[in-house]
């Protein structure tokens, strides 16, 4: 009668990693029910050798976070809102329904430390006004002609770093992850998270020969 | 860690920080954030996993993935309503992970979240008497015995008085109806 449901509740009851398997309907309410009973017996209060340890282990993190690249200190200031504090915890926070939005975080460049010119599109294939995606693997990014100036944005959002898409119509580039999405030009236009997300860093560009060209990192 | 955070608290009040309003009280750094949450996240957890391992290696995601982001002057209520809403996804992928199944979720502790939260979940232990208090005799018995007594199997089907077989038997239906039990209490 060794199921992987009575492993699974017997490596609970020793206090042991269990081992996953796939659960019907009916084993999947054992465990619920042995987890609450075990929970009875324990209020989960973490270890202090595994405090420390995390502890350390995000300082170390944290610390390997790159300096901003542009000049000036960065600030960190929130926008928050009722609907941004209600998405993330599923109850408004009635404090923040007055907090009012500060400035934007800075915006910055990504330049690669040393890189090349590679040509995205002919120049006639970008006419004022419209944005262009384009995926040179190591960047991604989105091409925009406005006023004969061709300007570029990196296509990873600046919050957990999922691809951006493109809602042409709309003149937005909108995260699949998390309903953040920005305007063309790189700048936040609308989020529901408790932190306002910065700005989609620029990239170069610049047009040569005919075509849009983007600096990027050599191939590896 | 009551009088770090105290202190911190101190210090905070001290610095005047723009516009806040009376009561929106903000952390001094991310250190703080830590100390003052991973108790809470971690009991959180293991109320939803059972296994100390599992809640380790959980709230250890929670804050890889929530801290980066937070390096900001949000209030102490933004902070941990974000630390909970990032939970709540890690506790989900968690499950589809490893037993395909939603087994628990957080989304009552969402429902309920407030900026300042209760430090624990003080319903799983009235939850769990309440289950026990609706089996039979002996199904309440060999639980009691195996989740409470930390018996082994075998002390606790010599302390019922039936082979280690039966006890085997007896421990799988009481579980069962246990899941049932707790199922019609959530309906």
């Amino acid at each position: 009668m060794k199921t992987p449901a009575w492993r699974y509740v017997e490596d609970l009851l020793a206090g042991r990693k269990p081992r996953p398997f796939k659960a019907s309907e009916d084993e999947a309410a054992e465990v619920r029910a042995a987890i609450l009973l075990r929970s009875e017996q324990d209020s989960g209060e973490p270890s202090e050798e595994f405090v420390a340890a995390l502890r350390d282990r995000l300082a170390g993190e944290l610390a390997e976070q790159p300096a901003p690249s542009t000049g000036g200190r960065r600030r960190f200031v929130k926008i928050t809102t009722a609907a941004a504090a209600a998405a993330a915890a599923g109850a408004v926070i009635d404090h923040a329904l007055v907090t009012q939005t500060a400035a934007a975080p800075e915006k910055q460049n990504l330049v690669p430390d040393n890189g090349e010119w590679r040509a995205v599109v002919a120049s006639t294939d970008l006419p004022d006004g419209t944005v262009r995606p384009f995926d040179l693997g190591a960047v991604t990014g989105f091409l925009r002609r406005s006023g004969g100036e061709v300007s570029a944005v990196s296509a990873i959002c600046t919050h957990l770093g999922c691809r951006l898409r493109l809602d042409a119509p709309e003149r937005k580039l909108n995260c699949p992850c998390h309903r953040t999405s920005f305007n063309v030009d790189g700048s936040l236009a609308e989020h529901e998270l408790p932190v306002a997300p910065a700005p989609l860093p620029s990239l170069l560009v610049r047009e040569s020969g005919g075509h849009v060209e983007v600096f990027v990192p050599p191939p590896a | 860690m009551g009088e770090r955070a105290e202190s911190q608290h101190e210090r905070q009040r001290a610095e005047p920080r723009g516009l806040h309003l009376v009561g929106q009280d903000v952390y001094a750094d991310w250190e703080a954030v830590y100390r003052d949450n991973v108790g809470r996240i971690h009991r959180l957890m293991y109320a939803k996993v059972g296994n100390r391992p599992d809640a380790e290696d959980l709230t250890t995601e929670v804050f890889l993935t929530a801290l980066k982001p937070l390096r900001v002057t949000a209030s102490v209520g933004e902070v941990r309503s974000y630390l909970l809403a990032t939970a709540r996804t890690v506790l989900a992928e968690y499950w589809r992970r490893t037993l395909g199944r939603q087994v628990t979720t957080l989304d009552e502790e969402l429902g309920i979240s407030t900026p300042e939260p209760t430090p624990e979940n003080p319903t799983a232990p009235a939850r769990a008497a309440a289950i026990l208090a609706a089996l039979p005799e002996r199904y309440r018995r060999i639980l009691e015995l195996r989740f409470l007594g930390a018996c082994s199997l075998r002390e606790a089907a010599d302390e019922m008085g039936v082979t280690v077989g039966n006890a085997k038997v007896l421990q799988h239906r009481a579980l069962r109806q246990a899941a049932t039990v707790a199922e019609k209490e959530l309906s």
